[in-house]
Order: C-alpha cells, then sequence, then structure tokens
C-alpha cells in the first residue's frame, strides 16, 4: 500500500506537485495521467525518492519512506522507465540479474530467476540471454526492462511512461502482456502516461493530474460516467467517450444465452470489448451478434439494443 | 617430433597471445634496437660514412630507454591518477561546483605548447628529471581530463536514471556503469597523453634529463645523422609499442 | 540556477583561500644585485612593514565574502574585486622595489617569486569562473582584461619596477622583436603552405581512394616522429641539397636555418590540415547537398553556395589546431637555428639564466592562447546559425 499525505516538491520557484494526497491500495494497478508538465513523473520519482519531496509525508505499507536507507528502498521497489536505461555493456540476462546481484543473491538462485522472468516474459533464453541492448527492437528492451524490475520480486512497481516510445501494435501488444502479468503477480503498480487509451485499458484507479494537483479519481467507469470538469471530459475523448466506454466492457458481460432465434452470421470472440462488437455491426450494417468462446462455438447473442444498454432484445 | 611441437605451439597462440602479437612484435623489436645497436655500425657508417663515430656511446642504449620509459611512466600513472581522478570527482555532487572551471581549463590547456610547459618547469623545480616529470605530467593531464569529463558526459542520462531506481549506490554506479562505458573515451585519452608524451619527453634532454632526446640533442650539435636516426627510432618504436598496447585495450573494450 | 536562493559559490572561495595562503606564506619576490647572481627571496609582509601586503589581502578577503552570498550582484562585485587586485599587483611590486632597492644598485632585478605566480594563476582561474557564472562573452572577457594590461605596462614604463623578466627584455628588445617576427613568419609560412597543398590533396583524396589511404597513413606516420628528431633528421639531406643545388642554396636553403624548420612544421601541419579539409568537404550532410541538386544547382554552385559556407568553420578548426601546434614546434627549431621566440627559451636553459627562459616561454604561451582565442571566435562567427 502507498499512501501520500499533502506532498508538496518545489523546482525553484515553479510548484511541480502541490500538496498531493493519494492512496495507492495492495495488488492495485493506478495509473497517472495527464498532459506532460502536470506533475505525474515527478510524483511517481518521490515515491521511490529519486526526487525527494518538500512537504507532507509518503508511506509505503504504513511506514514514512524517510525511515527507509534510500537504496534499500529503491531495491525493494521494481522501476521501469521510457527508454528502458538498460545498461549498453551488459548482456540481456546480467540486466535482468542487476537487482539480485545487489542483493547478494547466490549466484545459482540469480540464475534460475532470470531465467524464470525471461519465460515470463516471452523471451526464449537461448535466444535473448546473451545479447547486448543495443540488439533488442524496441519492443524486447522494454520487455527485459519490466523483467528486470520485477526480478528481486518487489511488492510495489514504478513504471513511467514504460510503452510511450514504442509503434502502437508492438505498445498494445504489452499492454495486455502487463495485464496478463498484473492478473497472475497482484503487484502495486504506479503506472504514469499521457495516454487515455492506455490508462483506460490498464487502470483499475485513475488519477487524472493537472498543475501538481489530483483534478479527479476513481475507477475508469465512473471518470467516463461524471468527469469532474471540462478539462477531465476533454482529456477522455470528448465525443469518443462513448466508444472509451464501451472499450471497456467486454461482450461477455453484456451477452444474452442463445435464444430461438437463428444464428447471426457475424460472430464475435466473447472477451472482445464492447467498442469492438459497435465497429463490427457498423461494418456489416447487422444489430445482432453471435458470441463465440476461445474454439469458436457460439456461446451466447449480442443485439444492438442490448449493447446501447436495453433490457432485453 | 618437432613439426609437431610447432603446430601445437601456433595453435596455442590462438587467441590469448595471438591478440598481443603487435605489441609483442613491437616491444621486442625495441629491445633488440636497443641492445644490439652496436651491430649496426655498417649500416650507420653508410649513413654517415665521414664521422669518427657514428654510434652514440655517451651513454648505453638500454640505460636511455629506461630512463625514457621511467620518466613517462611515471609521468602518465600520475596523470591518470590525478586527470581521472579529478573528473570524476568534479562529476560528484561534492565537487559538481568546480567542473565549469576544470572543463574549461582541460580545453585551454590544450593549447599550450608542451615546450613552453617544459620551459616554465625549468626556473620553478630547476634542472634534471623532477621538471620534465612534472611538465609531462601538467601536459598528459589534460586530455585524460577531457576525455574523462566527455567519456562520463556522454553515458545516457536514463542509463544513470534507471541504476539509482533499481538501486544502486553511488559507488556502485560509478564502478560498475559509469566507470565501464566510458572506458573507451578515457582509455583514449590516456592514449593520446602518453603517446604525445614518449615524444615530448625528448625534450627533456635540454634541461639536463638524460633519455632517448640525448643522442638526438648530440646528433644536431655535432651534425651527425647516425645518431639522431638512433634516438628517433628507439623513440619511435617506443611509441609504437605502447600505442599498439592501447589500440588493443581498446579493441577489446 | 533556476533558485532564488543563494549559495555559496565554493570555487571562489578555495581560489581566494588558496590565493592568501600563498601571499602571506610563500616567497613573493627576490632582490638580486645583477643578472647572475640569484636573488634574496622576501615574501609579502616583509616589504614596507607588510602595509601594502595587507592592502592586496584585503580585497581577496571580501571576493571570499561575496563568493559566500553568490548573487548575480555579488559574484559581479567579486569581478571588479579580482580585476581590481591583478590592477593594483603591478603597483604593488612597484612599492617592493622602491623598499627593498637602494639607491646604488644600478644592475638590481626583482624577481617575481612563487607566490605572485600562484596569485596570478588563482586569480586569473577566479576570472574564467566569475565569466562562466557570470555568461560574459568571450570578448567582453578580453575587452576586461585591458585595464589590468595597461596598469601592468604603465607599472613597468612609469614606475619603473626594475622586474628582471622586464629588464632581460629591455636588455635584447631588438632581438625579441626580430625572434617575435621569425617566429610568426615561420608559422604563417607553414599554416599558409599547408592550407594550399591541404586543399588540394584533400581533392585529390575525393577523387582517388588509393590517394586517401596513402596520404592519411604517410601524414600519420609523420606525426609520431618526435618533433626533435624530424628537424634533426631534415639537416643533412638538406645540407647536402644546398651544397649541391647552387639555386637552393641562393635562396638561403642550408642544414640549419629555415628551411629544415618550414619542411618540418608543413610536415606536421598537413595532417590536421588535410584531415579537416576532407571531412569538411565529405561530411556536409547528404540530405543537403541532395535537395540543392534537386532544386538545379549545378556542381558549381553546389561548391561554391553549398559545401564551401558549410565547411568553413571546419577548416578553420583545422586552421586553428595547425597553428598552435605549430607555434609550439617552431619553439623546438630554434634548436637547429631557425631562429623564433624558442632561441630564448634554449640559449636561457643553456646559460641558466632563468628571466631569458620566460621571456622566451611566456610569448610562446601568449601567442598560442591569442591565435587560438581569435580563430576559435572567427569561426564561431561563421558557423552557420551559430551553434555547430
Amino acid at each position: 500500500m502507498i499512501e501520500l499525505f499533502g506532498v508538496t516538491k518545489r523546482f525553484g520557484a515553479e510548484t511541480a506537485v502541490d500538496a498531493l494526497s493519494l492512496r495507492v491500495e495492495k495488488g492495485q494497478v493506478c495509473v497517472l495521467v495527464g498532459t506532460s508538465g502536470c506533475g505525474k513523473s515527478t510524483t511517481l520519482r518521490m515515491i521511490n525518492r529519486l526526487i525527494e519531496h518538500d512537504a507532507g509525508e509518503i508511506h509505503l505499507e504504513g511506514a514514512p519512506v524517510r525511515s527507509f536507507d534510500e537504496v534499500t528502498l529503491r531495491r525493494r521497489i521494481g522501476y521501469v522507465i521510457q527508454s528502458t536505461g538498460l545498461f549498453p555493456h551488459w548482456t540481456v540476462a546480467r540486466n535482468i540479474g542487476l537487482v539480485p546481484r545487489l542483493l547478494k543473491w547466490p549466484r545459482g538462485r540469480i540464475h534460475e530467476r532470470v531465467e524464470e522472468l525471461m519465460a515470463l516474459l516471452g523471451l526464449p533464453v537461448q535466444e535473448f540471454a546473451d545479447k547486448y541492448p543495443r540488439q533488442l527492437s524496441g519492443g524486447q528492451a522494454q520487455r527485459v526492462g519490466v523483467a528486470r524490475a520485477l526480478a528481486a520480486d518487489p511488492d510495489i512497481l514504478l513504471m513511467d511512461e514504460p510503452f510511450g516510445a514504442l509503434d502502437p501494435l508492438t505498445r498494445q501488444a504489452l499492454q495486455k502482456q502487463l495485464q496478463e502479468l498484473q492478473a497472475r503477480l497482484h503487484k502495486t503498480v504506479v503506472f504514469v502516461t499521457h495516454d487515455m487509451d492506455e490508462a483506460l485499458a490498464l487502470a483499475d484507479r485513475l488519477v487524472v493530474m493537472r498543475k501538481g494537483r489530483i483534478v479527479q479519481q476513481g475507477r475508469p467507469i465512473d471518470l467516463l460516467h461524471e468527469p469532474a470538469d471540462e478539462f477531465v471530459e476533454s482529456l477522455l475523448g470528448g465525443m469518443d467517450r462513448g466508444l472509451k466506454e464501451a472499450a471497456l466492457t467486454r461482450v461477455s458481460e453484456r451477452m444474452l444465452p442463445l435464444g430461438p432465434r437463428l444464428l447471426a452470421s457475424e460472430r464475435i470472440p466473447y472477451d472482445a470489448s464492447l467498442s469492438q462488437a459497435l465497429s463490427l455491426m457498423l461494418w456489416h450494417r447487422v444489430e445482432r451478434l453471435t458470441v463465440v468462446d476461445g474454439e469458436d462455438i457460439p456461446v451466447g447473442e449480442l443485439s444492438l439494443r442490448r449493447l446501447l444498454g436495453g433490457k432485453s432484445s | 617430433m618437432s613439426r609437431q611441437w610447432l603446430t601445437v605451439g601456433s595453435a596455442a597462440l590462438t587467441p590469448g597471445l595471438r591478440h598481443w602479437l603487435a605489441p609483442l612484435v613491437w616491444l621486442s623489436l625495441l629491445v633488440l634496437f636497443a641492445t644490439g645497436m652496436a651491430h649496426l655500425e655498417g649500416a650507420f657508417r653508410w649513413l654517415e660514412p665521414d664521422s669518427r663515430e657514428v654510434i652514440y656511446r655517451r651513454a648505453g642504449f638500454i640505460a636511455l630507454l629506461g630512463q625514457h620509459a621511467m620518466v613517462v611512466g611515471i609521468a602518465s600513472l600520475v596523470a591518470v591518477v590525478l586527470g581521472v581522478g579529478s573528473a570524476i570527482a568534479v562529476t560528484r555532487p561534492v565537487g559538481r561546483d568546480f567542473l565549469p572551471l576544470v572543463s574549461q581549463l582541460a580545453s585551454i590547456g590544450q593549447t599550450f605548447p608542451p615546450v613552453a610547459v617544459l620551459a616554465l618547469a625549468v626556473p620553478a623545480l630547476g634542472f634534471g628529471t623532477l621538471p620534465i616529470i612534472v611538465a609531462l605530467l601538467l601536459y598528459g593531464l589534460l586530455p585524460i581530463v577531457r576525455n574523462t569529463l566527455t567519456g562520463l558526459d556522454g553515458i545516457d542520462p536514463d542509463v544513470r536514471e534507471a541504476a539509482r531506481g533499481m538501486g544502486m549506490t553511488r559507488g556502485q554506479l560509478l564502478r560498475q556503469v559509469e566507470l565501464p562505458l566510458a572506458a573507451p573515451v578515457i582509455l583514449a585519452g590516456i592514449r593520446t597523453s602518453v603517446t604525445v608524451n614518449i615524444a615530448t619527453a625528448a625534450l627533456g634532454a635540454t634541461v639536463g634529463a638524460s633519455n632517448l632526446g640525448d643522442p638526438i640533442i648530440a646528433g644536431i650539435i655535432n651534425g651527425n645523422t647516425a645518431y639522431i636516426v638512433q634516438g628517433a627510432l628507439l623513440i619511435g618504436l617506443l611509441a609504437l609499442a605502447v600505442d599498439s598496447v592501447f589500440e588493443r585495450l581498446l579493441r577489446r573494450g | 540556477m533556476e533558485s532564488g536562493r543563494c549559495e555559496p559559490n565554493r570555487v571562489l572561495l578555495v581560489l581566494m583561500l588558496a590565493g592568501l595562503f600563498a601571499w602571506l606564506s610563500l616567497d613573493a619576490v627576490s632582490l638580486a644585485p645583477n643578472r647572475i647572481v640569484s636573488g634574496t627571496p622576501y615574501r609579502a609582509f616583509q616589504i614596507l612593514g607588510g602595509w601594502p601586503a595587507l592592502a592586496l589581502a584585503l580585497p581577496m578577503l571580501i571576493v571570499a565574502g561575496l563568493a559566500w552570498r553568490s548573487s548575480r550582484q555579488a559574484l559581479r562585485a567579486a569581478l571588479w574585486g579580482v580585476l581590481a587586485l591583478l590592477t593594483l599587483l603591478p603597483w604593488w611590486l612597484v612599492a617592493a622595489s622602491v623598499d627593498l632597492v637602494e639607491p646604488g644598485m644600478a644592475q638590481a632585478r626583482v624577481g617575481i617569486g612563487a607566490s605572485i605566480w600562484l596569485l596570478l594563476f588563482v586569480w586569473l582561474l577566479a576570472l574564467i569562473e566569475l565569466r562562466t557564472r557570470l555568461e560574459l562573452s568571450r570578448p567582453l572577457g578580453w575587452l576586461l582584461l585591458l585595464p589590468v594590461l595597461t596598469s601592468w605596462w604603465l607599472a613597468l614604463t612609469w614606475g619603473q619596477a626594475p622586474l628582471s623578466l622586464y629588464r632581460e627584455y629591455q636588455a635584447r628588445s631588438d632581438q625579441f622583436l626580430t625572434a617575435v617576427s621569425t617566429h610568426l613568419a615561420l608559422v604563417g609560412a607553414a599554416v599558409g603552405t599547408s592550407l594550399v597543398l591541404g586543399a588540394l590533396l584533400a581533392l585529390a583524396m575525393r577523387r582517388h581512394p588509393g590517394v586517401r589511404r596513402a596520404s592519411f597513413g604517410l601524414l600519420s606516420f609523420l606525426q609520431t616522429v618526435p618533433s626533435l628528431a624530424l628537424f634533426g633528421l631534415l639537416l643533412a639531406p638538406l645540407a647536402w641539397l644546398g651544397a649541391r643545388v647552387d639555386m637552393l642554396a641562393a635562396i638561403g636553403v642550408s642544414g640549419i636555418g629555415w628551411a629544415p624548420a618550414f619542411l618540418a612544421l608543413l610536415g606536421y601541419s598537413l595532417l590536421p590540415m588535410v584531415r579537416n579539409i576532407y571531412v569538411a568537404l565529405e561530411e556536409v550532410d547528404p540530405a543537403v547537398i541532395e535537395s540543392a541538386r534537386g532544386m538545379g544547382m549545378s556542381r558549381r554552385q553546389v561548391l561554391l553556395q553549398v559545401r564551401l559556407p558549410l565547411a568553413l568553420p571546419i577548416v578553420l578548426e583545422g586552421i586553428r589546431i595547425t597553428t598552435v601546434q605549430a607555434i609550439g614546434l617552431t619553439a623546438v627549431a630554434a634548436l637547429i637555428g631557425a631562429g623564433g621566440l624558442g632561441t630564448f627559451v634554449f640559449q636561457g636553459l643553456g646559460q641558466a639564466a632563468m628571466d631569458m627562459v620566460l621571456l622566451g616561454a611566456l610569448p610562446i604561451l601568449g601567442l598560442a592562447l591569442i591565435a587560438d582565442a581569435t580563430i576559435s571566435a572567427l569561426s564561431e562567427r561563421l558557423r552557420p546559425g551559430g551553434a555547430p
């Protein structure tokens, strides 16, 4: 659990973070989102004391971060940044094993842990262990960055626009991978991004920041329904808001059991989102879709009225 | 039997020794010429038919070479320690205030002619080996400081940020990340420093330090080209040997 | 920088404290009855009861105090303080001479001691530091030195301080001027010739890769030959030529003198010159050339209007390196009788006359610094868009 109480940071005359209070529950993904210069990165970096806060308190599991030695603190917190910051003179395996080595784990255990993590992130050991960072693609390098952050199995993971420099396809793939990882590992994650789609996709708790303050926070769906002001609304996409909301809901949550009627000809996987369902309907000019499971077996159906939130078709 | 030994020998040359082949060749040539210069009297006689004496004999070449190498060695060693040390010091939070001054000084100092530095060292320190060591040290310091600063400055700030974020101490960051990453540039600076100093040290002969510059000065004064060639040959071989060692180190890095 | 709070400028503080320490604990001047005898050292506070020494110590303390709260105003005041120190110092020397030199000692010389050399060094460092912190431009920095130099000149001529270095200069002012002009002539000839030859060679290299490899190989090798040896090695062949070929002898080619010096200087100058010209012509952004061609510029127009203006700063950088290097090497050339300022250095070393060594070495240093500063300023001027 991470708690911030009235945390303030000034750079000279500029107030980067202004009396900010925030609470991130254990196992929760908290996404800080806002335009550049809103203080979201500064907030993140104050948690592992890369930047020292001027006022207020930051607590980790109830203890102020200042009560820890900063080096010990950082070794307990995973940290991922946009440009990966991989050490160019070390192999992938050595990069991943960095924190365990700093913690003086025995050699064998480090080796095991590195292989485990590479498998977890879909990096075949044979192929990647001895490569150097410059031989990796952007997506591969960022996966190594995530693996490195997870190496010592920290409870907390800080991610500063980790996918910001990747192309859209790779970015989506990594977002999905991160969701799957989180479903298994249940880390407490603070994730900074300026990309609202990414924020909506990943967040358990969404925090919109502006000029060093929190404008609004809550579940993504709540923010979509009731944006606090025009700023949040525009950030959430203005007229595209409906689509963004639909993207948050799975088809399986809205579908009805198969009825007596004939199956609709167009099919959609049950884990697709409502926005994808809407897109299919628009494309094929139909009002009904057959929902199928992973083996392409029909498990239900979805009508346009149902999609829009109606009771039944 | 002997044939077999030969093949074993050449196999053993791979890969460790073979990489050091160039430095070894230059070094053995250097030692060979330093010890056996007198055997080349015929060649030098042809070069300088009119002189009574064609081999420099006022001091042994081995002794001169030893002096030369020692002076350059001491000066370079101290210059490396001071240069790398001060460049590291001014890039730490403690010494950061001094960074602008030191980097300006290092670039201004590059324009100082070695002769002038040497000449200024003599009034301060008198004649002999000490002023030449100090002059070489001061002169050799600058490329090392400048390159160490460049090397440390060239490190991606995100790598530093990540290292700190992972919980490396300042010492670990310096030893495991900053120095290894800056090493090629630092080494290039040391290389420049040492090779320039090997040539400059010859000027020490004019301030009473005895080294491989002696035969050259004697040759100029007596109009004896053979002496000059002997001095130049050994200095050149010394420079090539040292340079090839650095070449090797840089390629591995 | 961005904060309004002022932290102490530790650099200035350290420099001033070092200056104070040197001023109070080391020998400031030495008095010698004539040129040959070595002098008796005196410390600063031994002169005129120590009051003038205090007068110089006080501004240093003030500057150190200003450094404690390094706001912009404080630093500006500190700059004036350091300039005042530099301006006052020669008058302290005048006072010291008046105090030490008795009327009968016509040949007396006042030598500058370790303390004053250190003070000068430390104060110049302080000036560099302040110039950087206050972000003053280079020309302004040089301009600030003008009153200082005037003050020194006045102290030496009008104040008649019998400083040994100045006495040495007075004794051989004609020789000195000849040496400076010889020095500059050799440097100018070598740099000028290497510029022309370098340009031709670089153009040839662009046509023929073979020429490129061979020239770079040869010139790099030449750079590694110790200057002393190269000068020496040219003696015999040129002596031989001078003796055999009358026409060469008529223009003064002989084993010693300007000919071997010039050739060796040229050899050393060619590498940096050719390298820079070649790089300048070669490494213009291909996209720029491409677009120039695309707009319909002829090869000639591309060369004259695009390549050359872009190349000029890099070529100037080559001229700078070459000139600074040649100024130093010409000093060595004095050993083979080429004249120049090196003559004083080596004669002085031979006679153990340190003032004479300084009379040669300091101007060499000065020339190198001036050449470096002037050409750097010029190339900064010519760089399109300012930044590199």
